[in-house]
């Protein structure tokens, strides 16, 4: 009882003394803030990104099954390895195999575009996930073919109005007459985003191409599996047994040597690619809060010398150390609470900042929230940082010269600077390793963004034009596409077209293994893999990429006429030293080289160009072509103008996105634009603050000098004297500082070489150019005490001694 | 009460040693009013310091009601100092964000006294010395003969025998000094022994016994 009548009571002198001394308090709770606000907005998002379990019944339990090629690369499922997985599998309570698509809903009002997922009837017994209306299908219950299909909420909410008469009704997905039977909650979600959810015909996902998924095709490799651990079995168990079924395969089946079969916790394999850059930015975070700490604690041991009389006091009237402490410990944790209280409103603001900042294809960026976890993480973090902050300042002041301090009334504060310096040294060092991690982030998106992709990325528009399988076959593809084609290039607007698949840096791809015909046979492993492209001819005129030698595609190489490709560069070497113009490569069919272009950069800038294989589009054609466009006239006209020529060749379907080239590199550089953005933020707030770490000492420490001062003016010492005194101790502090913060910056920053580009993590230029930046931002804060150093009156100075 | 038996402070520059207090011998006995006099830097403070146990380095003997302070611990000094001694200091040193009233409840609050307990204490001495109408000012709003009274206040609430003054009227004009001695005799004419530091042959004449002392020795003592 009598302890917490002492708290209170210490909490409300503590509340007073604050508010009496209102310059400490603003700077103190302004730099909490920004500390604690901005590590709780980064935990935040790597919370909702790596740490926090999916929303399932034991998250733990889920596994993302992957194939592993002979290269180490990871890859998808052919139906025949997904079926004999499924067969012998045992520890799996449940397995589902997906495929995301675009669909086009139609059979309402205006035809949609979403994004589906083609799934096997295990896919819900894998997420159990209670549906918001009617039910979802299961293995037990469904049979594939049956054509059913789940929505998300917020279709459900978008396109029916909410309405709950939409179970059991009929809508036709891609062309195909489907029953809802029921909805999920917006946060099912996962393993990748979905607006509707449809059992496939077949017992694996359809094929995208429209080939037969039902054949036994062990080289078509197109669909992402998920398992469920059996709750008899442990996640060891079913690893281990997924890599004996994957090791039989590759053993008994030929075109499997090699290749192996994986299971990688669900949630862990999402974020595997990001989880590095999340730990940086929880890194960074957590330097500017040390920073912003002990900058605190320099404030709060300044404010303890000027208080020696106070404490003195105290202690002459019985206070004993521990109760000195626990004072001084209670006034700096009700700070660092208000500090924490501001900080949720800046981590509020902040995040949604970052969010709205933060790339789309960041995974699990919906999960991204300010809830009671981030809270307590906040709580947790102000707490740790009152003590923190308080303890060193809280230790110190409790022990006064009695005597001295009681005779002088605290104005002799220059024997206590000690800590304060340390303060100092400590802020200096942690802002050079941000400053420096920035700068080499910095320098790596430079680096990369300066990259040639291969193409001319400027005046370059791609419209998306995927076409239902169920209404169209190979020769209705073709036709469509050329249609539209012939149609854009009658229309001057849009006269520079061509149609292709992929788009360069849009995420889809398609590939081969390359056999050239006469050349000895590789093993698989030394194989190589080439990315395929279907192009019409202009292809080449529009993107920008060189044809080397041979010849383009030309409207002659139609689908009855010899096959033909075009390869890159990186291909050549393939063909053992001969020209590859006139030679075959085995595709299936044996296709003739008819020419070599340019390699082009075409997945991301940071990957360096692959072997590329260009086919006619005629000859090679593909459901998800689009169109390319060069114009200077941008996106808008060209929208029109494709929906326009695709509205004359089917007035049903819809155009995709429409996006220009420098959009399309803008997003596939998303994610370094991201990090570099926050860490270069972080950085430019530790400058701040070990600025003010700087001043605020240097400027304590002139007011405590002031009588020295005037006794050295006095005796003959000129103001450029006391000047450069000043200035001195503050740039003696700040080269300590930055010599720490070389030697910290070069160890920490290691961990951070897989995130850089072309870019080593102890590049001298940027070590330096920083330090001496800091440098100049320590001498431009010590500027302005050093300045009333200078005009100090030695007269008023000695009176007032 | 008190008894010391050569004291001696000194501090170390290098080789040499500079003595402040000298084989101090004195005896103080209860309800003693005792004037430490001398010129400035004789040590007259940094005896009363001493005697505050504010000041551990120092060497010799010092009993308080028989118990060695010489040789105990800093904490078992700390209690036997909460338990007997009030200090009053020349500059008052009240605390500037505290109120007149916390000012007083201070030390009570550092002896671990109940909350209900303090509030009729505290309430005695505001009544006792004639401040209640000041509970609530801050020191800044009060006069230095009132900031005095408030310290001599928040000295003896905790009922001490024992009142260390250093100057107690040193930074008052002669009227308001007067009116603080007197205090200081009642107090002593109530029990409490009181020891003070002062220049002032009159602050002086209101105690029992004087001691001088001189370059750290008791030069006099009557």
């Amino acid at each position: 009882m009598l302890g917490r009548a002492v708290l209170v009571q210490d909490v409300r002198y503590a509340l007073r003394s604050f508010i009496r001394a209102p310059g400490f308090t603003l700077v103190a709770l302004l730099t909490l803030a920004l500390g604690i606000g901005g590590t709780t907005a980064i935990f935040s998002i790597v919370d909702g990104v790596v740490l926090r379990p999916l929303p399932y019944q034991d998250p733990g339990r889920l596994l993302r099954l992957t194939r592993v090629s002979p290269t180490g690369a990871t890859d998808s499922f052919s139906a025949a390895d997904y079926r004999d997985l499924r067969k012998d599998v045992t520890t799996l309570s449940a397995i589902a195999a997906y495929r995301s698509d675009v669909v086009d809903l139609t059979g309402r009002s205006e035809p949609v575009r979403i994004i589906g997922m083609q799934t096997t009837a295990g896919f819900f017994d894998v997420f159990s996930a209670p549906p918001l209306l009617g039910r979802t299908y299961h293995e037990t219950t469904d049979q594939p073919g049956a054509a059913v299909a789940v929505i998300g909420e917020a279709i459900w909410r978008q396109q029916f109005g909410a309405d709950p008469a939409v179970i059991g009704t009929q809508v036709r997905l891609n062309g195909t007459p489907t029953e809802v039977i029921g909805v999920v909650p917006e946060w099912l979600r996962h393993p990748s985003k979905s607006d509707t959810w449809m059992l496939s015909s077949l017992d694996v996902p359809t094929s995208p191409l429209g080939m037969a998924g039902g054949n036994d095709s062990r080289d078509v490799h197109y669909f992402s599996a998920v398992g469920r651990v059996a709750g008899d079995r442990n996640l060891i168990d079913a690893q281990e047994q997924l890599k004996a079924i994957g090791d039989r395969l590759a053993r008994d089946v030929p075109t499997n040597a090699g290749s192996s079969v994986r299971g990688d916790p669900l949630a862990a394999s999402m974020v595997a690619d990001v989880r590095t850059t999340m730990m940086v930015l929880l890194a960074a975070g957590g330097f500017v809060l040390l920073i912003a700490c002990a900058n605190v604690a320099g404030l709060l041991i300044a404010r303890g010398a000027a208080r020696r009389r106070e404490l003195a006091v105290r202690t002459a009237l019985g206070a004993g150390r521990a109760r000195l402490v626990q004072q001084l410990l209670t006034e700096s944790v009700v700070l660092a609470i208000a500090g924490g209280a501001l900080g949720l409103l800046v981590a509020n603001w902040t995040l949604d900042l970052l969010v709205q900042l933060a790339p789309e294809n960041l995974p699990r960026l919906a999960d991204v929230t300010l809830d009671w976890r981030v809270g307590l993480f906040a709580f947790a973090a102000t707490i740790v940082v009152g003590i923190l902050f308080g303890l060193t300042p809280a230790l110190q002041s409790s022990r006064p010269e009695l005597n001295a301090d009681l005779k002088e009334g605290g104005r002799h504060g220059t024997s206590r600077t000690g800590m304060r310096n340390v303060m100092v040294v400590a802020q200096v060092a942690l802002a050079l390793v941000l400053l420096i991690g920035a700068g080499l982030m910095l320098t790596s998106f430079s680096r990369l963004r300066s990259v040639d992709p291969g193409f001319r990325t400027t005046e370059l528009v791609t419209v998306e034009l995927a076409l239902p399988l169920s209404r169209y076959d190979e020769a209705a593809q073709r036709k469509f596409y050329m249609g539209v084609l012939e149609r854009l290039r009658a229309n001057p607007l849009t006269a520079q077209s061509a149609m292709l698949f992929p788009f360069p840096f849009g995420g889809g791809n398609a590939q081969a293994g390359v056999e050239v015909i006469g050349q000895p046979e590789k093993p698989p492993e030394q194989r190589l893999t080439a990315d395929l492209n279907s192009i019409s001819p202009g292809y080449l005129r529009a993107s920008g990429v060189r044809l080397i030698e041979g010849r383009d595609f030309t409207e002659a190489d139609g689908p009855d006429s010899p096959p033909v490709v075009l390869i890159s560069e990186s291909a050549r070497r393939e063909f053992g030293g001969k020209n590859p113009i006139g030679e075959k490569i085995d595709l299936g069919d044996p296709f003739t080289v008819i020419g070599i272009v340019s390699d082009a950069r075409r997945r991301s800038l940071n990957t360096p160009p692959r072997a590329a294989i260009y086919l006619p589009y005629t000859q090679f054609v593909l459901p998800y072509m689009g169109a390319m466009v060069r114009t200077d006239r941008g996106a808008g006209p060209v929208a029109s103008a494709v929906k326009a020529a695709v509205a004359e060749v089917d007035p049903d379907l819809p155009i995709g996105e429409v996006k220009t080239m420098e959009q399309m590199i803008e997003e596939s550089t998303g994610e370094p634009r991201f990090r570099s953005f926050l860490i270069a933020s972080f950085a430019m707030l530790a400058l701040l603050l070990a600025a003010v770490g700087v001043y605020g000492l240097i400027s304590f420490t002139v007011t405590q000098r002031v009588p020295e001062i005037g006794v050295r003016l006095a005796l003959g010492a000129s103001p450029r004297q006391v000047f450069t005194q000043v200035i001195g101790h503050g740039l003696r502090l700040a080269v300590i500082g930055v010599v720490l913060g070389l030697i910290a910056a070069a160890g920490a920053t290691t961990l951070m070489q897989s995130l850089l580009f072309n870019t080593s993590a102890t590049d001298p230029v940027v070590y330096l150019s920083l330090a001496v930046l800091l440098l100049a931002m320590a001498a431009l804060a010590c500027y302005v005490p050093a300045r009333r150093a200078m005009r100090v009156d030695p007269m008023t100075a000695l009176r007032s001694e | 009460m008190i008894k010391l038996n050569s004291i001696e402070k000194s501090y170390r520059h290098g080789l040499s040693q500079t003595f402040v207090l000298r084989r101090v011998n004195a005896e103080i006995k209860s309800g003693d009013f005792v004037s430490i006099m001398g010129p400035s830097g004789a040590g007259k403070s940094t005896l009363l310091h001493i005697l505050g146990m504010h000041d551990s380095a120092w060497t010799g003997e010092y009993w308080l009601h028989d118990d060695p302070i010489h040789q105990l611990s800093a904490k078992d000094r700390m209690r036997l100092q909460k338990q007997h001694i009030g200090f009053v200091f020349q500059s008052y040193h009240l605390l500037d964000n505290l109120t007149v009233y916390e000012n007083i409840d201070l030390p009570l609050s550092y002896r671990d006294v109940k909350k209900a307990e303090r509030e009729g204490m505290v309430a005695d001495i505001l009544d006792r010395f004639n401040i209640v109408g000041k509970k609530d000012l801050f020191p800044n709003q009060l006069s230095g003969g009132q900031q005095q009274l408030v310290a001599i206040a928040r000295a003896v609430v905790a009922k001490p025998s024992l009142i260390l003054a250093d100057e107690p009227t040193g930074n008052l004009h002669s009227d308001q000094g007067k009116e603080i001695m007197e205090l200081f005799r009642r107090l002593n004419e109530g029990g409490t022994t009181i020891v003070q530091v002062t220049h002032s042959k009159e602050n002086a004449s209101f105690g029992k016994r004087v001691i001088n002392l001189k370059d750290g020795w008791i030069v006099d003592e009557n």
